[in-house]
């Protein structure tokens, strides 16, 4: 496929999570971060502060618009009201685009404010791929879609996590936003190898990365968004770089949030890890041809 | 099979008692519950199928409790962790959420608590959920225009009778049996929040630019803003005045919109 809409989905940079503790800094120091991710949700709400901050920050930074409750894999219908809310709230804020999760959230008509995995099945592609085609028609844009941090697997998955994504992606013609964090959690609470992940996610659906820390409990890894950044989600990050492409790095931080200063610092951390990633990847390459030259000659 | 899929996972992270006492409740029963969850969900040697649903059970309870902790500060307070902790439980089984914003997972919490046990030892507690829930909702209501004491001069004094005012959309009137604002300001302040002396307490609520206030009223005050509340005409809010206060009324409700003019709680014409 030919990829993305120039500007579809513009290169911002590194960007951090604007959370309400940093409200006030951001609005009064104006840091010099590339871009700001919010929480939709946060936002869809019909005026006061939020919506003021907002409008403010929006003024001097590049937003992303990022959901957790679009719900794309429940068998409840897709909410009307929730999308019609959404698409108002980027028509004010004109974000650089909008994103949420590859989960459901809620059935019989209830949320469980949670992000739950989906079983990869034939089923589930077929329900998820009709309901993006419908969310993008919606909003009359293509979205990102996020994998999650997920603590159980079902039966009824025939496929692996990765040729899921891969194939709602080519199937919905939307875009995937790849939370390496997730993948690493993912991959120890279910044993699948990371290179296995990376390699079997298309490189031309890949528009943004997540970063965040999570938390060891033993048996299984949780998704808390409470930690920094861990060496080897980095070091997985690096390789993600290299596959995928210096794309636009989002740090998120929810739980335990730190000073806004410790926030900024893992987002230049991160731009500096995809730097030498690229540099690394292309001494490779020469090396490599180098190599390949000797041989021939 | 998706939808079974998502109706057992429903059923058992929302269980109030947890997964393993969901089923171990269901096999007394003769349910089919345990082998639904075996064929459904995979287990290994590190998390077996209900302990791996069970981190998603207390993530729910926990995510929902962390938020209605933030949304009623003093009434957790008052009734102690332990007494909201249960408190929420029993909520959640009767309102579980149903609106994609988690911040209205705790709208019907003033209602349960005044029918809930938790009443009966505090009794204040349902009217300082109310008041609580008017803060939270005033603080992100729509923003409006508010009508100004020049839009109003312009009125001819011929249409004044016929005259029908709106409230700004923050504003929320709460008449209860307790001053629960000083509750609400212990919590604040991290000092010990116990139940009041009843006192009949009528309160207005309302955002100014982006910050919430309140203010007591008298019982005048607050029947003329009800009845403006409810679409009442000037005429029919003056002759509701006169009933509480014949020989004064006219006067007072004359100064009390001076005051409503000058907090903002009067929507103007957009």
């Amino acid at each position: 496929m030919a990829g993305f809409a120039s500007g579809e989905f513009p290169a911002l940079g590194y960007g951090v999570g604007l959370r309400p503790p940093h409200y006030g800094h951001v609005l009064e120091t104006r840091p010099t971060v590339d871009w700001f991710e919010v929480i939709s949700e946060n936002f869809l709400v019909a005026g006061g502060r939020p919506l003021d901050v907002l409008t403010r920050v929006r003024a001097d930074y590049p937003i992303v618009l990022h959901g957790v409750s679009l719900s794309i894999g429940s068998v409840d219908p897709l909410d009307r009201d929730y999308l019609a809310r959404l698409r108002a709230l980027a028509e004010r804020i004109e974000p650089a685009w909008i994103s949420d999760h590859l989960c459901w959230s809620g059935v019989g008509g209830h949320m469980v404010h949670d992000l739950l995995p989906l079983p990869y099945s034939e089923e589930a592609l077929a329900h998820v791929a009709e309901r993006v085609a419908r969310v993008q028609d919606a909003l009359r844009r293509r979205i990102a879609l996020e994998n999650v941090s997920s603590y159980l697997r079902f039966g009824e998955s025939a496929l692996s996590e990765w040729d899921f994504l891969a194939a709602l992606a080519a199937r919905a013609d939307c875009a995937i936003l790849l939370d390496v964090n997730n993948v690493y959690v993912s991959a120890f609470n279910h044993r699948f190898d990371v290179g296995d992940y990376l390699s079997g996610v298309p490189v031309e659906r890949v528009a943004q990365f997540h970063l965040a820390g999570h938390s060891d409990h033993g048996t299984h890894l949780l998704d808390t968004h409470d930690h920094p950044v861990c060496d080897e989600v980095w070091a997985l990050y690096a390789r993600a770089v290299q596959r995928f492409g210096t794309l636009p790095t989002l740090i998120e931080w929810d739980d335990h949030i730190p000073a806004f200063d410790t926030l900024h610092a893992e987002a230049r951390r991160a731009c500096a890890v995809a730097a030498r990633a690229r540099r690394d990847d292309d001494a490779g390459r020469n090396a490599a041809a180098a190599v390949a030259a000797d041989h021939r000659a | 099979m998706l939808a079974e899929t998502q109706r057992l996972l429903w059923r058992l992270i929302t269980a109030p008692e947890g997964v393993a006492a969901a089923l171990a409740g269901d096999d007394t029963r003769g349910g089919g519950l345990r082998a639904a969850l075996t064929r459904s969900v995979r287990g290994d040697d590190r998390l077996d199928a209900a302990q791996r649903v069970d981190i998603y059970a207390n993530m729910y309870f926990f995510r929902i409790l962390d938020v209605l902790k933030e949304d009623y500060p003093a009434t957790l307070a008052l009734l102690g962790e332990v007494g909201f902790h249960n408190l929420i439980t029993d909520y959640l089984l009767a309102h579980p959420p149903a609106h994609f914003s988690v911040r209205e997972a705790g709208r019907h919490v003033p209602e349960f608590l005044a029918a809930h046990a938790a009443a009966d030892a505090h009794p204040c507690a349902p009217d300082l959920a109310r008041y609580e829930r008017a803060l939270n909702d005033a603080f992100d209501a729509a923003d409006a225009p508010v009508l100004t004491a020049a839009a109003l001069a312009a009125v001819a004094p011929e249409a004044w009778p016929e005259l029908r005012f709106a409230l700004h959309p923050s504003v929320r009137l709460i008449e209860c049996g307790w001053p629960v604002d000083a509750l609400r300001a212990a919590a604040d302040r991290g000092e010990t929040v116990a139940d009041l002396l009843s006192a009949p307490t009528r309160l207005c609520v309302w955002r100014h630019e982006l910050a919430v206030f309140h203010r007591h009223l008298d019982a005048l005050e607050f029947v003329a803003l009800a009845d403006v509340e409810r679409g009442a005409t000037f005429a029919e809010v003056c002759a509701a005045a006169s009933e509480l206060n014949a020989a004064d009324a006219s006067r007072q409700v004359a100064d009390a919109l001076v005051g409503w003019l000058e907090r903002g709680w009067l929507r103007g014409d957009s």
